[in-house]
């Protein structure tokens, strides 16, 4: 479903360049779980960013569904990032001006025609299926960091993508608030959600199918 | 729940920088609005002002000129055929155009030829009331006429023929006094008898007739060929004449003082136009996260720009709403603190209102064009730093 072939990507700084991934190549299937592992600066967050097409590569190709992302045009990518694809951050940046409930419909929110009755129920099915259901008028920062982690995997939720990616969703909270966002990102995964995610933790790297080291730039 | 409440969120979220950016886009459409207001009382009292200082449009009958000359010997042309004006029909036409409320003064004059002392001198046969509103710059040796037997005499005239304030005169076999003589013009008042108009249409056999008629009209707002053309078109037997020179020296002094207006009203809005983008660019520089993250959603850059061009455009129509009705209320009391209430009241129009803040949210959207493009040209993978 998605493919990675021979991405190279690398950042420039101070006149010097920087390789952070190098020749990586990967094929990650439908209903897949996969977790990327390896020290600060191995270059897991750019490859879960080049995955999820934030970030372009210097070379290689990128496909999804054969479809090759790295030569498709910015319209296109907008349309794949908003119903195929779902991001999760460490820090799951909520707007912190909208509510609970817009920012689960904040996918949706992107054009001048309101939200529609059906997916303010979706939205609304999302918050209660990760318990949230009651603090839909509540602003972010009004919640614990687990609860606003809930929030933005409800987001994830409520667009019925195919892939979810999550850069280490549970990086800010405490021990008991990750296991609950990893059962829960486990029982997505158990529904056909397909996940990528990148985590320090190996008990959490333990629950996906797969998991693939990376070392300087370099898939081990 | 659309793309507005992105906006109307965070305008509600930093209530202090949004009042602070309202404020003072208020503060300069009111003083835009002020100015606007006061400037068109101050024209129209203006223009009332100076039409005291003569007419620009002349109503004369319809004449035919022969030039004669015979032998290259030329002896001047020859008018025949005048028939002069119904003072009646005439001032009543006037009146009655379009734009009657335009016309200021009408000074209707009669002229005939007779003789004081063997010498011939010019009657005019005036109505005071009107013509001292035109002709304000007039200053009399005497008095002015207060009654129908009484004369102002031109200063030329008298001199040549003698007179000064307190003398009896004959004229067409009636008793005159002089009450006052004119101080000198240097125009053709000073070479003639004026007197009342109906006093002179009763001596010469007139009645209800006039050689021509002055008229000052008030031509800011409206072309002073528009007024011509009504007024042709109500009199087709007379032949209209504007003084161009005149209408173009007031409305040189009227256009200065709308110029003077516009220019302030230019630096006011762009300064507040400048603030709008430098807050503009402060709200991208904080809000990079937001933007990583709404283009991590799918949001395109025309979205992104839509949403800062959108939260800059509800500011600038509030401000455009409130800078307005203050504005409105400020003007009264300017034109009070400017001793020119009784010159005018400004007036509210509700086309003003929504055209106004159409022109601030288009302003508003200019000076956040910019800033707003930057934000959308912001990549995911540059935002994502700030994540």
């Amino acid at each position: 479903m998605l493919s990675a072939c021979n991405i190279n990507k690398s950042f420039h700084s101070n006149g010097s360049k920087n390789q952070v991934l190098n020749d990586i190549s990967l094929d990650i299937k439908q209903g897949e779980f996969l977790s990327i592992v390896g020290r600060s600066g191995s270059g897991k967050t750019t490859l879960l960013n080049v995955l999820s097409t934030l970030v372009q590569p210097d070379q290689g190709k990128l496909l999804y569904n054969n479809d090759d992302l790295t030569q498709m045009s910015d319209s296109k990518l907008n349309r794949l990032r908003q119903a195929d694809f779902s991001i999760i951050f460490q820090f799951h940046h909520l707007l912190p001006y909208l509510t609970v409930l817009e920012n689960t419909l904040l996918p949706f929110m992107g054009s001048l025609k309101p939200a529609s009755k059906k997916l303010n129920e979706k939205a609304m099915n999302s918050l209660e299926r990760v318990g949230l259901g009651k603090m839909k008028h509540r602003l972010p920062n009004n919640l614990s960091g687990g609860e606003q982690q809930r929030v933005a995997i409800a987001r994830a939720l409520v667009k019925s993508s195919n892939v979810l990616f999550a850069d280490e969703p549970t990086g800010s909270l405490d021990k008991g608030t990750g296991e609950q966002i990893m059962a829960l990102i486990s029982e997505l995964n158990q529904d056909g959600l397909t996940v990528v995610m990148v985590t320090h933790d190996p008990d959490y790297a333990n629950l996906a199918n797969r998991t693939i080291r990376l070392e300087d730039g370099v898939m081990i | 729940m659309n793309i507005l409440t992105i906006p109307l969120r965070n305008i509600r979220r930093r209530p202090s920088r949004s009042l602070l950016l309202l404020i003072i886009f208020t503060l300069g459409v009111m003083s835009i609005v002020a100015l606007y207001q006061v400037s068109l009382v101050v024209g129209h009292s203006l223009e009332k002002k100076l039409s005291a200082f003569g007419a620009n449009i002349i109503v004369s009958p319809k004449t035919e000129t022969l030039s004669i000359s015979y032998g290259g010997f030329h002896m001047g042309n020859m008018l025949y055929e005048v028939q002069n004006l119904s003072l009646k029909d005439t001032v009543q036409n006037i009146r009655s155009i379009g734009l009657q409320d335009r016309i200021s003064v009408i000074a209707p004059k009669l002229v005939s030829m007779t003789t004081v002392a063997d010498t011939p001198v010019a009657l005019v046969g005036i109505v005071w009331k009107t013509e001292r509103s035109l002709k304000s710059y007039w200053g009399v040796d005497g008095a002015f006429p207060s009654s129908a037997e009484q004369l102002l005499v031109g200063s030329k005239a008298a001199g040549r023929l003698g007179l000064s304030p307190g003398t009896s005169l004959t004229i067409m076999d009636h008793q005159f006094t002089v009450s006052g003589v004119l101080y000198e013009t240097g125009n053709d008042d000073d070479t003639v008898i004026l007197m009342d108009l109906a006093t002179l249409q009763n001596l010469t056999n007139r009645p209800d007739e006039v050689s021509f008629i002055e008229v000052a009209a008030l031509c800011s707002g409206c072309p002073i060929d528009d007024i011509v053309g009504q007024i042709s078109k109500q009199l087709p037997n007379a032949e209209i004449k504007a003084l161009r020179n005149v209408v173009n020296q007031r409305m040189a002094s009227i256009n200065f003082v709308k110029r003077l207006v516009f220019a302030i009203s230019m630096v006011i809005l762009i300064t507040a136009a400048t603030m709008v983008s430098l807050s503009m660019i402060s709200a991208v520089n904080e809000r990079k996260k937001d933007i990583g993250l709404l283009r991590s959603l799918g949001y395109g850059k025309t979205q992104v720009f839509l949403i800062f061009c959108l939260e800059a455009s509800l500011i600038g129509a509030a401000a455009g709403l409130f800078g307005y009705l203050s504005g409105f209320l400020v003007s009264f009391k300017a034109l009070e603190f400017l001793t020119l209430a009784e010159a005018g009241t400004p007036t509210f129009s509700f086309v003003h209102l929504i055209l106004t803040c159409a022109i601030i949210v288009l302003v508003t959207i200019l000076a956040a064009a910019y800033p707003s493009w930057q934000g959308a040209r912001i990549e995911p993978s540059e935002a994502l730093i700030a994540l």
